[in-house]
């Protein structure tokens, strides 16, 4: 395989958030998913595309979404979709990444954390 | 695309990824490859071109090994605790199987033999007792190699270190080898009698106790096909 750019940082835990915030909406594919993410981030998050299913495969172990098999036009594919666990797990996530890119901004706008930034 | 994923397999085997979670994530890639694949052919690449510029989306074989070795809590047993599985389970199946042996033993004697002090020695039994006893013999000294190959079958399966199934191999071998039974009737006439189990490897006055030979060929005959799939797995990576 050759070498590519990518930014290995990324899988610090946005994976699955990314993952959980697509699948809360509705069920999908490992392609799917992948092709989501680079769509709506405008390819700004670039990793192999193959990484995303070891993150799915921890998901599901936690019990955080679920599997199924489905065959469409011949082609059989795993699905996944979100449990109640997952959805929680969202939330967490969410809140977590908020209060992360607020402290960030915080910092680059030169405030100080907790203090209202100009 | 087969052959970066035979590579990709053997990697995360040896990391002791599940097997499970192994084959699931190359028909998933499978899959992702081919999807890619279609779309860079839509967008009007050859098909050499595409299947190149798939594989590069796809990820390098460095990035799709330490993803997956990256999520611990998709490791196995194995890899996990190796001292449990090659060590201690064995331990309990063999002592499973000793109990069904035992247990065929006793009730054989007190069924086909009520009359005899013990079922051993030159008592002929025909028929169905016959077929009793042997299937009894068939577990006791059959299960120690059975489990031994179901060893050296996992670890050839998951690609592990020889370490723990050899030791787990010397450990089924020594105790399969050195445990006897005795069976005897109780002092009480009518007695339901007795059987005794117990531990002996040392080497007899006589020179080596027949338990030490017993011990060295069940560790010779299941140590032996896991070194040769070692020796042809170690041969066919050099090719």
């Amino acid at each position: 395989m050759t070498s590519r750019e990518s930014n290995p940082n990324f899988m610090n835990g946005v994976p699955e958030l990314l993952i959980l915030r697509l699948l809360n909406v509705q069920e999908m594919y490992g392609y799917e998913i992948v092709q989501d993410i680079r769509s709506r981030t405008g390819s700004v998050i670039a990793v192999g595309e193959g990484v995303v299913y070891p993150v799915l495969h921890a998901l599901e172990r936690d019990g955080a979404i679920r599997s199924r098999r489905k065959a469409i036009n011949g082609r059989s594919r795993i699905y996944y979709a979100v449990t109640p666990a997952g959805t929680r797990r969202l939330a967490d996530l969410s809140e977590t990444w908020a209060n992360l890119t607020a402290a960030i901004q915080t910092i680059l706008t030169g405030g100080r954390h907790g203090e209202a930034v100009q | 695309m087969v052959k970066p994923f035979n590579e990709l397999r053997k990697r995360l085997l040896r990391a002791g990824v599940a097997p499970r979670h192994v084959r699931r994530y190359l028909a998933e890639l499978d899959d992702h490859l081919a999807d890619l694949r279609a779309e860079e052919v839509r967008a009007g690449l050859s098909r050499e071109e595409a299947v190149a510029a798939a594989i590069v989306r796809l990820g390098t074989l460095d990035e799709l090994t330490n993803a997956m070795i990256g999520q611990l809590r998709l490791r196995s047993w194995t890899a996990r605790a190796p001292w449990a599985i090659f060590g201690l389970a064995p331990l309990f199946v063999l002592a499973l199987t000793r109990l069904a042996a035992f247990f065929i033993l006793w009730t054989g004697w007190q069924i086909f033999l009520p009359a005899a002090d013990t079922p051993f020695g030159n008592i002929h039994v025909s028929g169905l007792g016959n077929l009793y006893f042997q299937l009894g013999r068939a577990i006791y000294f059959g299960g120690p190699f059975f489990i031994g190959w179901g060893i050296s079958a996992l670890a050839a399966r998951q690609r592990l270190r020889a370490i723990w199934p050899v030791v787990g191999l010397a450990l089924i071998a020594c105790i399969a080898g050195s445990s006897y039974v005795q069976a005897s009737r109780t002092a009480v006439p009518g007695g339901f009698g007795h059987i005794r189990v117990g531990l002996a490897l040392a080497p007899s006055v006589n020179g080596i106790s027949d338990s030490l030979i017993h011990a060295v060929v069940i560790f010779s005959l299941t140590v032996l096909p896991y070194l040769i799939w070692r020796w042809h797995e170690a041969h066919s990576l050099s090719a």
